[in-house]
């Protein structure tokens, strides 16, 4: 029995000296991101969102640690949000790059505005195609001779079906269970293998298709939305909720350094968009 | 040498022949097993799924003396589904990721073998939408099988744990999971596929028992070589009668090659009808997932199937939520008990979906019989409509027909369903369906910005709150329980009684001629109530919160009940961290989910334990 008090009393010690641990811990600048998925980040740190952190961090003077997982269904739920093994914190404080006013997070100021892009090959017979409502009005003979990729969620599968292309689709996941490839990676093989001509994608990946061929492979179109159907969104950084301290340091950050970003952005060949005034969600005006 | 051609065909014959005993004795043997109340050999005790048990030692009368008599832990921490299996004597039970199994000897409680898979958690555990449950084992010809997280279906010498093969059912690269238990059927063994969010298309898949030699493989939707779906002979539920399919229905009803992506996974529970040799279950949503992106029926997503055990051929198939707007996933289990329906007998076969219809139809053509609401809060339709089988869906709660950028509001049941995957029990003394509940409805917010692999896109939030209404009545009382235990007559459609359960009964039951049906619950009690009135007769607290099924067995003369105990799984994430504290403009992960959160985590923690009761001596 008494060896059992003095471990009792042992955890209280412990528990008790936790908020140092705490301290520590904040020393770092935490990030979760995907070890594979260029151009966003990599394992080798050499995607956007990585240099975005690093260059936080070393402002911050901070060290930069990364807790790396596949960002799919659940991506936020177990990173994010989960606390560590041992119940001191979370697994990381910031997620470098989700849509502003996603709900999943909270979300900083905006640091880059992009837009799906209409991308062909080229030299595929669809030279001529010079923005997208083309495709919508083409001969049926020639619309049946498309190869346009299709996504089981996002805008450029609800444009097909809008404007009747749905049929013409080659189905594609919007993720994959796949460790060691990605969407991005996946698009660009076939595309440069012909099993597609064309896709409507998301501008940073977009960019990375473009930056695996030699210059002026591809067209890229953006494309415009509408008040039913929205292409460009502004993307942030995702903290916890009720982690104000953390947003006001990144949005503090992000108006001192946003030249700085938005040329990194710009560095993977990922249109840019002005970033527009921020629409506020009516549960966030705290 | 002279007639090689010949010799080898009798060669083969006689191989058939061979073969045959040795076939039927995997089947006899296991229906043998499920005879005997003393095992509890498949996850539904017997073939026909009915988690009924013919022992009576634990009554109406004793069962208050019920006492825990032994536990055992899993060392698991996640959501422990499924529930024990006792053959000859030997326990055997499983845990989520990392997939363990456990052999354990009743009589002196110590493991006699356990086996831990080899999987790559990097690999796995991001593809798993829903922490990483399994629904159990499967027994059959001397062996356990394990359905792995990593969708590797494993056999195991159920003596020594010594693995006798494994074989690769689905591709995890993508998105492809499983969690489902198997079942043996004659010399194959049934299973399916997990990964719906991913777009994976969803098939039934049976292999040799003793090689793990893919025998057939039929998908949810595709060319009718892949379905197994015969033209003119495979028939379905139209214009009030059987009527065969016509050629290919399994992609007509989609847009171009969507059905590549098409969903409809089939990640429930499987039964069987030995004597007209058929194979049931239900098949899940349809994927691309806004629904406005994949017009028509999305045939055969959301729907109920009869396949040949032998072939895989479909007998029939009936489809209860054509173009699936709601997550009405519909691989809930199937009950096969021989029931007089209006004036007559038929084989029935009795499913109780997420979309909150009970259906019973006759289980030899899919003849539809009877469909009506097991919770009369559900309002996302009046009612099914008998001659066309389908639903007659209220546009107010149509997400499609208010158009995108319109909140839906009040839509009853919530994604999750009146009934998720947790299996009912059937007593053939009061004729009643035991049926573990939720009691929720939801909203969906458009304009929600949401993120998936690094792509942008308009979503929308659902959020959830307690149903708030009368389960018999559906008039609305301002009840606050997220949970109801319902017991409901398959051959009329009424509910005879319903208990209110603060949190949604996420905890298959097992009825017992005993009168006695119990079911967990996820705050972590093992309850049992009286099978013709439903009053509660004892409760235990287990643990952690249950979201196991409850199972019973004899040893040595003594009934046992045991159920799994450890929270997670959906109910731990999608009830916890996605409910709507009923405040309004909360959202579905944030701010709102707090409070229900905060009320379950002050019942329970994570942590995996079996309990096992009987009567004190």
């Amino acid at each position: 029995m008494k060896t059992i008090s003095t471990a009792t009393k042992f955890l209280m010690m412990a528990s008790l000296a936790s908020p140092a641990l705490t301290a520590h811990a904040q020393d770092k600048f935490r990030v979760c991101a995907d070890p594979l998925n260029p151009p966003y980040s990599t394992k080798e740190q050499s995607g956007y969102e990585n240099k975005i952190a690093a260059l936080f961090a070393k402002q911050l003077g901070q060290e930069l640690e990364y807790t790396w997982l596949p960002e799919r269904i659940g991506f936020i739920r177990n990173t994010l949000k989960a606390e560590n093994d041992n119940g001191e914190g979370f697994k990381c404080d910031v997620v470098m790059g989700v849509p502003a006013g996603y709900d999943l997070t909270d979300t900083t100021k905006p640091y880059f505005h992009s837009t799906y892009v209409l991308l062909i090959a080229k030299g595929r017979g669809w030279d001529d195609i010079k923005d997208s409502t083309q495709l919508a009005s083409l001969p049926l003979d020639k619309q049946e001779k498309l190869k346009i990729a299709m996504f089981d969620r996002g805008p450029g599968t609800e444009w097909l079906q809008k404007n009747g292309l749905l049929e013409y689709g080659v189905p594609y996941q919007s993720m994959t269970g796949d460790n060691e490839h990605n969407i991005a990676m996946q698009i660009e093989q076939d595309l440069r293998a012909g099993k597609i001509d064309m896709v409507i994608l998301w501008g940073p990946m977009a960019g990375y298709v473009q930056s695996q061929s030699s210059k002026n492979s591809y067209i890229a179109i953006p494309m415009q939305s509408s008040p039913d159907m929205k292409f460009d969104f502004s993307i942030a950084m995702g903290i916890r909720q009720g982690d104000e301290k953390r947003k006001q340091q990144l949005n503090d950050l992000i108006a001192k350094n946003l030249d700085k970003i938005q040329a990194i952005v710009a560095g993977y060949d990922i249109p840019l968009l002005p970033i527009p005034a921020q629409t506020i969600k009516k549960d966030d005006d705290d | 040498m002279k007639k090689p051609v010949k010799n080898w065909l009798l060669a083969s014959t006689v191989a058939t022949l061979l073969a045959a005993p040795t076939v039927s004795t995997a089947n006899d043997d296991l229906e043998k097993l499920t005879k005997n109340p003393a095992n509890w050999a498949t996850w539904g005790g017997d073939y026909a799924g009915t988690r009924y048990s013919q022992l009576s030692q634990i009554n109406a009368q004793n069962v208050k003396n019920l006492q825990p008599a032994w536990s055992f832990s899993t060392g698991v921490l996640r959501g422990h589904e499924g529930g024990p299996l006792v053959v000859n004597g030997v326990l055997y039970i499983h845990t989520p990721f990392p997939n363990t199994v456990y052999a354990i000897d009743q009589k002196t409680k110590a493991v006699i073998w356990e086996f831990t898979p080899t999987m790559d958690a990097d690999v796995t555990i991001p593809v798993m939408c829903c922490d990483t449950v399994n629904r159990g084992l499967a027994y059959g010809d001397g062996k356990i099988f394990l359905q792995q997280s990593d969708t590797v279906l494993t056999a195991l010498d159920a003596k020594t744990g010594k693995r006798v093969w494994s074989v690769q059912n689905g591709d995890p690269k993508l998105g492809m999971t499983n969690t489902n238990a198997p079942l043996v059927v004659k010399d194959k063994v049934i299973t399916g596929i997990s990964g719906g969010e991913f777009g994976v298309r969803g098939f039934l898949a049976a292999y040799d028992i003793r090689t793990g030699q893919l025998a057939w493989k039929g998908y949810s939707m595709g060319p009718d070589k892949d379905t197994l779906l015969k033209p003119g002979k495979s028939t379905t539920w139209e214009n009030g009668k059987v009527t065969p399919v016509g050629a290919d229905s399994g992609t007509s009803t989609w847009k171009g090659d969507q059905w590549k992506i098409g969903g409809g996974t089939t990640w429930g529970w499987y039964s069987y009808d030995p004597k007209l040799n058929l194979v049931y279950y239900g098949s899940g949503n349809p994927s691309t997932w806004n629904p406005v992106q994949r017009p028509g029926d999305n045939k055969w997503s959301m729907s109920l199937w009869a396949r040949d055990a032998d072939t895989g051929e479909v007998k029939w198939v009936y489809q209860m939520t054509p173009h699936d707007e709601w997550d009405y996933d519909g691989i809930n289990e199937t009950v096969l008990v021989d029931q007089e329906v209006k004036g007559k007998m038929h084989k029935t076969i009795v499913h109780f979906d997420r979309n909150g219809f009970g259906y019973t139809l006759d289980r030899e053509t899919g003849e539809l019989l009877v469909a009506e609401k097991f919770d009369k809060s559900v309002n996302w339709a009046t009612h099914v409509d008998m001659k066309t089988g389908r639903p007659a869906v209220v546009p107010e709660f149509s997400t499609e027909h208010h158009g995108e950028d319109v909140n839906t509001v009040g839509t009853c049941p919530a994604a999750l369903g009146s009934k998720n995957q947790q299996p009912v029990s059937y007593s053939p003394q009061t004729g009643l369906f035991y049926i573990s509940g939720n009691h929720l409805c939801m909203e969906y917010e458009p304009f929600e910005v949401s993120y998936t692999a690094g792509q942008p896109y308009v979503g929308a939030t659902l959020s959830m709150m307690p149903a708030g209404a009368d389960v018999l009545t559906g008039k609305k009382d301002d009840s606050t329980n997220l949970g109801q235990f319902t017991a409901y007559d398959a051959k009329t459609g009424k509910i005879a009684w319903s208990n209110k359960e603060q949190f949604s009964v996420w905890s298959g039951s097992v009825a017992t001629a005993g009168g006695v049906v119990f079911y967990g619950t996820l705050e972590g009690y093992l309850k049992a109530v009286d099978a013709k009135t439903g009053k509660e007769l004892y409760k235990f607290k287990t643990p952690s919160g249950i979201i196991g099924n409850v199972n019973t067995w004899e040893f040595e003369g003594k009934q046992y009940v045991g159920v799994l105990s450890g929270i997670g799984g959906w109910a731990g994430i999608g009830i916890a961290a996605g409910l709507d504290d009923g405040s309004s403009s909360t959202n579905s992960e944030g701010l709102g989910a707090v409070g229900a959160y905060r009320s379950l985590s002050s019942y329970t923690k994570l942590g995996g334990t079996l309990t096992v009761f009987a009567l004190p001596n």
